[in-house]
């Protein structure tokens, strides 16, 4: 037979390597290495269950990627024309088709996907199941996300958090996505599916962490300049850690002492800048020493101040300590944090950060925004640059710090 | 009276036409030129302007790959600074669009005109005029489109251009004004395109060749042609809502203001669905002529290509919004996307396995354009599996907008699209231009290209999967994204220097072509379908005689018969049934510049638009003034040189003829309307009802 035995070996090479490929795209199922957002490690049950959905799917997929590729290769050596072939005289059988196998290669797909369909059918219906849900609103902003707690079920916001959103362990969570400006998508890919921000509508995503830790998430429906720096994360503590941040974040925080001349400073210029966009709970722009904080935000501080940002809004600063990044997630605020976003960092938080801060990223912030994250205050997107003397920026430090 | 080609403008004063024949408007003289740049820009040949396309969107095809470098580039190192995050942005859009736009439709554009009328017996399309309308406004809305690089910066919103982030609120700038009168501007052409396809196939085709013996290639354009027709106007609509958001303050997408940006995804992806089979199609069609070339054996199950491109093409508009998974859009409409998505896998697997059976048995010969098609069959087939795991709607909301989308329409688009769009370029290239591109260096190009795109776009579906999320211009050396993103960005040069050698082998095969003058012959390839019937170059007027069709892969079955064991049997020899291209006795349409001032008016008229409403009244002038010319000016140029018709030895007399053409019978009207014989009745043109 013509080019059988080259036909075999050729088959057989296409087949470890086809094979290499196809390990090198699962291998990390299972396995976080390293990688905060790889998809193919769930940490939850709603994760699990797309996990489930697909593994299957890729081993169909899988097997008829091998099944063309090294078919494919065979064709090729095996029927390949020989140099002493001549036209018109060697020429192959004029098959024109065979209506049995064309209707056997249509059905025989169609079931396999129609078996697979029902499990997509099943795992998409049970994506939105939640039970004794804790509901935690998202809202999307150029290029930060907001979170807002309303404990007791009555309407009245008790906690305004940025980009840190603390859940319990072992407790169905339904976000309500909402955004302020355009479309984002928030993800917590060991967690969940993704879920479009959408200006106007108020979408739901149901997760559950089963082990206390950080889990990242990214940004990921295009929006705009600082796009690709867009994180968030969740941390899942313990019920009885998670009790304590809720108790410290809907404690209003210690004033400066009033021994601490920078603090004290940084407050006022806190006041008199920042306060036209970033709440301090119980601050406004009008507000004079001395100054009160109060326990609750004020859920309408956008509309009230009449922000100059085309969002509306701007992170609430109340509890700035108690998150463990700053900037949208991509500075650490405490020493010893890889920097936000990288990394495998499902690492135990502690509900209330006792590490030091680390206040040159703030200065850094203050000092230069954009050098951190590309924005465009210009058009009312992002923080501008207030060329803040250095004094102003170890002021606003020090007062910064005091808030957690 | 009625306004016929021979009397355009009939006054009653009885003024002799003859003075003025040819120039309707007594001011501009027809252009008649033969030769040189003006014989280009006036053409209403469809093989000049399928070449025109194709010259154009392979100079869009080095816009959009420098493009693709520069993002590459950014991207081969974790934290790069080269690119700051607006120019990124803006070029991961523009190379977008102008591969979509400028690139892989209107390259499929070159193979649909250049091929469809010769591959059903026709001298031309059914509107000539029309046609070179086409090319032109495609062109004008193309340069006008990327001159926004230098009017401010492109557009900056993604191909997809989600609402609102596109409004003037959050980007201020003009390059989604450029995005949306230019693909406005290329919709009109592409519009007119596909109209025109669509009725050349259903009313040119040579007598004998019923829908059913047309050859596969024509079938996917014909396809891909009437989804254009119903795909356009949607994407139109939405840019114009678009427009009035931006330019004229209105609120279609502002939620804020009752609008919803929702309607944007959906009119968007009602577009761009179909759009995925109008790319990819074209392709399906070239592989399907080539396959069976060089396994020398016809395609295998025919009417099941056939009916699975018409599958594919009906089953395409039901599945728009499983680009949607994640928009929370509710579950009912989920599933419904979802499950149909699933089920479009069906009819695409069925082309894969009709291809690797058309190969089974075969003596295949792996000449460049056979490689290129051979490798689709694979690299589509990756891209349609990779599909199928995210038409599972819940493993999509993990897989979406990260790079195994990318990696996904890569394989599709580039291993799916421009492989075949190579193929047919190398197939091809001899009936075109009279010499064959080079083997060698073809061989290089095709290797390099596929090594290039599979280090590229191979990665890309582990990075999509550890998580790396599209459209960004950066990521952390911590993220543990770095390998891939290297060995991507090398792929991507590798790619680069395989278009060199590519372009290489164009110059290189031309400069040889010029020193040994060796003609190709009509038929090459030993292939089977009617354009190997006349010489290479085709001539003008394609075929001496209209070939009467008797069956599928006509010319084939010409040279060769079956014996009494269904063994293959030469019979006659290539050059007693190939065509000389001697016939100068054929009538042509003629060339005129009305479709270059109407296209040139519609940048002019975006300009205005964007800048200042008052820069648009030229453009309005330009147009009104085009569009009076064109209705004015005869299909035919009067006094450019008539000759009887006489393509069609059975049509016997003129009167008869005539006669026909009043039963509406005669699918060469277009061809043989306005002869000096024909009464002002026979004057039923084919431009006469698009004025």
């Amino acid at each position: 037979m013509r080019n059988k035995r080259s036909a075999t070996i050729w088959t057989g090479i296409a087949l470890v390597v086809v094979l290499f490929f196809g390990w090198l795209l699962v291998r990390d199922i299972g396995l976080p290495g390293g990688r905060a957002l790889t998809t193919l490690s769930p940490q939850g049950p709603k994760a699990q269950e797309i996990q489930n959905l697909i593994i299957p799917v890729f081993l169909v997929a899988g097997l008829v990627f091998v099944l063309v590729q090294v078919g494919l290769v065979w064709l090729v050596v095996r029927f390949r024309r020989h140099k002493d072939d001549r036209d018109g005289v060697d020429e192959p059988e004029q098959v024109h088709g065979n209506t049995k196998l064309e209707i056997g290669w249509t059905i025989v797909p169609a079931a396999v996907l129609a078996v697979l369909a029902v499990f997509n059918v099943q795992t998409t219906l049970a994506m939105d199941n939640a039970d004794d849900p804790l509901e935690i609103t998202v809202i999307g902003n150029q290029w930060w996300w907001e979170y807002r707690y309303d404990l007791e079920g009555d309407g009245v916001v008790d906690i305004i958090t940025a980009n840190d959103a603390a859940i319990p362990v072992g407790r169905d969570i339904v976000f309500k996505i909402q955004s302020n400006d355009v479309i984002h998508s928030f993800w917590i890919p060991a967690l969940a599916g993704k879920m479009d921000a959408v200006p106007g509508r108020t979408h739901q995503r149901v997760m559950r962490a089963d082990e206390p830790g950080i889990y990242q998430g990214q940004c990921t429906e295009y929006c705009g300049l600082s796009h690709g720096v867009m994180r968030m994360q969740v941390t899942a503590y313990e019920p009885d850690d998670y009790d304590t941040w809720i108790e410290a974040m809907t404690t209003a925080p210690a004033q400066p002492d009033p021994d601490d001349e920078l603090a004290i400073a940084g407050q006022e210029l806190f006041v008199t800048q920042c306060s036209f966009c970033h709440q301090v709970n119980g601050l406004d722009p009008n507000s004079s020493a001395p100054f009160e904080y109060s326990d609750l935000p004020d859920p309408d501080y956008g509309a009230s101040i009449d922000i100059p940002l085309a969002s509306g809004n701007a992170p609430n600063m109340t509890h700035f300590m108690m998150r463990p990044y700053m900037v949208g997630g991509l500075l650490p605020a405490y020493e010893g944090l890889s920097r936000g976003g990288g990394g495998d960092q499902r690492t135990v938080a502690e509900p209330i950060p006792s590490g030091t801060p680390e206040e040159n990223n703030l200065k850094q912030w203050l000092r230069e925004p954009e050098s951190i994250k590309p924005m465009n205050p210009d058009n009312n997107q992002g923080m501008p640059n207030y060329n803040l003397t250095e004094e102003q920026i170890e002021q606003l430090t020090a007062y910064l710090l005091t808030l957690k | 009276m009625a306004i016929t080609e021979q009397t355009p403008l009939e006054l009653t004063t009885g003024e002799d036409r003859t003075s003025s024949a040819g120039d309707p408007m007594g001011v501009f003289a027809r252009p008649r030129a033969n030769t040189g740049w003006r014989s280009w820009v006036n053409t209403v040949d469809h093989k000049k302007i399928g070449i025109m396309y194709g010259v154009a969107s392979f100079f869009f095809f080095l816009v959009a790959g420098v493009e693709a470098l520069m993002i590459r580039t950014q991207l081969a190192v974790p934290g790069s600074q080269l690119l700051s995050a607006d120019l990124y942005n803006q070029v991961f859009t523009m190379h977008g669009v102008t591969m979509v736009f400028m690139v892989v439709m209107p390259l499929a554009a070159a193979f649909a005109n250049y091929l469809l009328p010769l591959q059903i017996g026709a001298r031309d399309v059914s509107f000539p005029r029309m046609n070179a309308l086409s090319l032109w406004i495609w062109l004008s809305g193309a340069i006008f489109f990327n001159t926004s690089w230098f009017l401010g910066g492109g557009a900056d919103g993604g191909w997809f251009n989600y609402a609102p982030n596109a409004s003037v609120t959050f980007s201020p700038g003009f390059g989604i004004d450029f995005y949306a009168i230019g693909l406005i501007i290329m919709g009109i052409g592409s519009t007119v395109s596909a109209v025109n396809l669509t009725v050349t196939v259903l009313n040119m085709r040579a007598p004998g060749m019923t829908l059913m013996k047309m050859p596969v290639f024509t079938w996917m354009m014909f396809i891909t042609q009437v989804l254009l027709v119903f795909a356009l106007p949607v994407i139109t609509v939405a840019l114009l809502l678009l427009s009035f958001d931006r330019i004229f303050d209105a609120a279609f997408f502002d939620a804020s203001k009752g609008g919803d940006p929702f309607l944007w995804q959906h009119l968007f992806w009602i577009f761009g669905h179909p759009e995925v089979y109008i790319m990819v199609l074209p392709a399906f069609g070239i592989v399907s002529e080539v396959i069976p070339v060089f396994s020398r054996k016809p395609i295998f199950g025919y009417p099941f290509m056939v009916g699975s491109g018409i599958a594919i093409g009906f089953m395409g508009w039901g599945v728009w919004a499983h680009h949607m998974f994640a928009s929370g859009m509710g579950q009912m409409s989920i599933l419904a996307f979802s499950l149909a998505t699933l089920f479009i896998a069906v009819p695409t697997g069925v082309k894969v396995l009709n291809w690797l059976a058309t190969m089974y048995g075969g003596r295949l010969r792996f000449n460049t354009a056979m490689l290129f098609s051979v490798a689709l069959v694979g690299m589509f087939t990756i891209g349609g599996l990779s599909g199928v795991s995210h038409a599972f709607a819940p493993a999509d909301t993990q897989q979406t907008d990260t790079y195994y989308i990318v990696a996904h329409f890569h394989y599709v688009l580039f291993g799916g699209a421009l492989l075949g769009l190579f193929s047919g370029m190398y197939f091809w290239w001899p009936k075109v231009f009279g010499h064959f591109l080079g083997e060698r260096l073809g061989k290089w190009h095709f290797w390099l290209t596929l090594i290039g795109f599979n280090l590229t776009f191979g990665p890309q579906h582990i990075l999509g999967l550890q998580g790396m999320m599209r459209r960004t211009y950066t990521y952390f050396d911590d993220q543990g994204f770095s390998t891939w993103n290297l060995v991507s960005t090398i792929g991507s040069y590798i790619i680069a220097i395989s278009v060199l050698v590519f372009m290489w082998n164009m110059g290189a095969s031309y400069r040889k072509h010029r020193r040994e003058r060796v003609d190709p012959g009509p038929d090459p390839w030993d292939a089977r379908s009617l354009e190997w019937m006349v010489p290479s170059p085709t001539p003008e007027h394609n075929f001496d005689e209209t070939p009467v069709v008797e069956e599928f892969d006509e010319f084939w079955h010409r040279k060769y018969g079956h014996d009494e064991n269904g063994r293959l049997v030469r019979i006659a020899k290539t050059s007693d049934v190939a065509q000389t291209g001697q016939n100068a006795n054929v009538h042509l349409p003629s060339p005129s510049y009305w479709p270059l001032v109407i296209a040139i008016s519609m940048p002019l008229i975006g300009y205005g638009l964007i800048f200042n409403l008052w820069w648009a009244v030229p453009g309005a002038i330009l147009l009104i003034a085009g569009c009076y010319g064109w209705v004015m000016e005869p299909s035919t140029d009067p006094a450019g040189g008539h000759h009887h018709d006489d393509h069609d030895p059975e049509a016997g007399p003129p009167d008869a003829a005539v006669a026909e053409l009043a039963k509406g019978e005669d699918l060469e009207t277009g061809m043989s309307n306005g002869t000096d014989d024909g009464g002002p009745e026979s004057s039923t043109t084919e431009e006469a009802p698009v004025g």
